[in-house]
């Protein structure tokens, strides 16, 4: 599958061309192989360039004139050393600050080009309030409530987003397109959310009972996502007529039959939701109101109030978090914060 | 007359259809009454803690004393319309917003492109480190790229030590070439994400054929599996942009460049508090997301849209 002719394209000679071409076209046009390379390249190239394709892409006009020798061709000698290079600094922007936090939240001090003077674990403690200073003096209790409250965003998830992924799944009906866009994509910021609902409901906005319904409808389109991408992979008109038919009522059929089947996605996504949810920033900056400090202020506070390391050792608290949710994600089939499911 | 019988008439047939709903006495009545109840739970929680809000929204941009939200007033909506700043924001937000959205869609294709079809040492690794960062919020991308390019910043200091230069003069987090990074490295994930998801459906054999039949690699790439990706290319384009207007936490920390969400943020902060025209922006940019949204998948047919 992956294999994209590395070795043939290059090595290929003529009448290798012709055998290959000719096995091709009897695929896709029927027996009327000709013998010489050339036409058999044109007639292919042709029907390559009009016509509907048997894949179901769009046909685009191809550039004019003959396809070249890919011997000669730039990309296929610098193609892959450069798309690599490119991957590789991707990768390296995306780690290298994540590793270079993690390092120096156990160094004692940040002057230099790399941090030095290790092993410490003082920040860490001034971190988590163990200290005898630091921006707050306990981060735990507003850890323990951040998660507290993304746990109960991530069950409410699983009450709503489940039953709305089944029938987006499962049946075709009239508003199917319009539903699956509200549910499958987060229409208002969380910004201009959090301002309206601390408007909306003065009472209660800014209660747990408030962050948890914003959290919950924040985060709803990757647990239905996940779900959905788990229901289609199973069929569910099947199993569903096999139960009716076996004498099960359908809320029985639904909560003991379908459900335990997208037992996977559910779980993969109640951990993204539940990750995602537990240091929702743009919501939570508008909408708590402090005692205890929700995890993502106490972020916020660390980032913008203390020194470079004391903030390192912050940010690293949460990767801790993100880490176990992948890990657990890799164990239940999942690679990492993906919606779709792997291969 | 025609339009009011008419009017009764279509009445009449959705009470009828909410009857046989709630009471169902055919198959297909009882089909609808699942679909409605699977339905009602994420309704029930969308309107209260979404359509509600927005529509108070609307009050709040429409309110002449906005303390106590009382009387009616198009004063906020004027301000917005006639201030040449708001249009400058709007620029600022749509220019950097569009440029950081190109650059991440087109690292994300490369990508997408190596994963798929070259065989990769580490690929589960490089797996996981492109999909992280979907998880971060944007105060911890600031301080990321506070990491790299601030003061105390890794490439700062290895630059400065190269060169001899200073670091203070080095760093480049709080620039405004700092806070595009951390928008691609906020989008770039994004875009990777549903990239993957297109590249995974598309034809090989169509590929292996153009190759066989002597196209070189970019040719192969540009008649072959662009076409095909294409959709995913345009799905990719409208998530990121989406999550790029979306951004605050990087922005609140880095404060190098004045777009949209950090102008919300200042009209309601102490001392400038205009909640009305903070509302107003909020439902402008709304409005502007989902006609983004809509009018982005018009283009494309297939459901290749992910977060």
């Amino acid at each position: 599958m992956t294999e994209n002719t590395d070795s043939t394209g290059e090595t290929i000679d003529g009448s290798n061309v012709n055998g290959e071409s000719n096995g091709a076209q009897n695929e896709r046009c029927g027996p009327n192989a000709t013998d010489e390379s050339k036409a058999d390249r044109d007639t292919l190239a042709g029907a390559a360039r009009g016509g509907p394709r048997p894949d179901g892409g769009t046909a685009t006009a191809a550039a004019s004139g003959e396809w070249s020798r890919s011997e000669t061709a730039y990309s296929t000698l610098f193609g892959r050393p450069i798309l690599v290079g490119v991957v590789s600094i991707v990768v390296a922007f995306l780690t290298l600050p994540v590793v270079v936090t993690v390092v120096s939240s156990f160094a004692q001090s940040a002057t230099g080009v790399v941090p030095q003077g290790f092993v410490t674990l003082e920040h860490w403690r001034q971190v988590l309030g163990f200290g005898d200073y630091g921006v707050r003096s306990n981060a735990l209790p507003g850890l323990a409530f951040s998660l507290a409250i993304a746990t109960g965003g991530m069950v409410l998830n699983v009450v709503i987003g489940v039953p709305v992924a089944y029938a987006l799944t499962r049946y075709d009906f009239v508003a199917r397109d319009v539903v699956n866009t509200i549910a499958i994509l987060p229409l208002v910021p969380g910004l201009i959310l959090g301002i309206a609902f601390v408007q909306t409901y003065p009472e209660h906005g800014r209660s747990a009972v408030g962050l948890i319904a914003g959290y919950c409808l924040l985060k709803s389109p990757y647990m239905v996502l996940t779900v959905q991408s788990s229901f289609q992979s199973m069929d569910l008109v099947r199993l569903e007529e096999s139960a009716r038919s076996l004498g099960a009522s359908w809320p029985r059929t639904f909560l003991t039959i379908v459900v335990p089947h997208a037992k996977r996605g559910i779980v993969a996504g109640a951990i993204i939701t539940w990750t995602l949810a537990a240091a929702e920033f743009n919501f939570t900056y508008m909408v708590a109101s402090g005692s205890p400090d929700p995890f993502a202020i106490f972020l916020y506070r660390n980032i913008s109030n203390a020194t470079y390391l004391q903030s390192a050792a912050a940010v690293s608290v949460y990767f801790l978090i993100v880490v176990a949710a992948i890990l657990v994600l890799q164990v239940i089939g999942n690679s990492g914060f993906t919606t779709t499911r792997q291969r | 007359m025609s339009v009011r019988s008419s009017a009764t008439a279509s009445v009449r047939r959705v009470a009828t259809l909410a009857a046989a709903t709630a009471r169902p006495t055919t198959e297909r009545d009882r089909e609808r009454r699942r679909i409605a109840i699977m339905c009602l739970p994420f309704f029930a929680l969308a309107t209260v803690a979404g359509f509600v809000p927005l529509a108070m929204l609307v009050r709040i941009s429409l309110a002449e004393e906005t303390v106590w939200i009382e009387g009616w007033s198009l004063e906020a909506w004027r301000t917005l319309a006639t201030t040449a700043e708001y249009r400058w924001v709007a620029w600022n937000t749509l220019w950097f917003v569009g440029l950081a959205t190109l650059v991440s869609v087109a690292l994300g294709v490369a990508v997408s492109h190596v994963l798929e079809k070259y065989e990769l040492p580490f690929e589960r690794a490089v797996v996981a480190a492109v999909s992280f960062p979907i998880a971060l919020p944007g105060i911890i991308v600031a301080y990321l790229i506070i990491v790299l390019l601030g003061r105390q910043g890794l490439v700062t200091n290895a630059i400065a030590v190269a060169t001899g230069q200073s670091a203070l003069d080095l760093a480049s987090a709080t620039a405004i070439t700092g806070l595009f990074l951390g928008y691609v490295y906020s989008l770039l994930p994004r875009a990777t994400m549903v990239l993957r998801g297109t590249y995974a459906e598309v034809n090989v054999q169509a590929e292996e054929a153009a190759r066989a039949l002597g196209a070189s690699r970019w040719q192969t790439f540009y008649h072959v599996t662009f076409p095909e990706i294409r959709p995913g290319i345009v799905a990719a384009a409208i998530l990121t942009f989406r999550s790029g207007l979306a951004i605050f936490g990087t922005v609140l920390i880095l404060q190098s460049h004045r777009v949209l969400t950090l102008q919300i943020h200042d009209e309601i902060s102490v001392g400038s508090y205009d909640p009305d025209i903070a509302a107003a922006i909020g439902l402008v940019y709304v409005a502007f997301i989902v006609a983004v949204t809509f009018v982005g998948l018009r283009f494309i047919e297939n459901e290749a849209v992910e977060i």
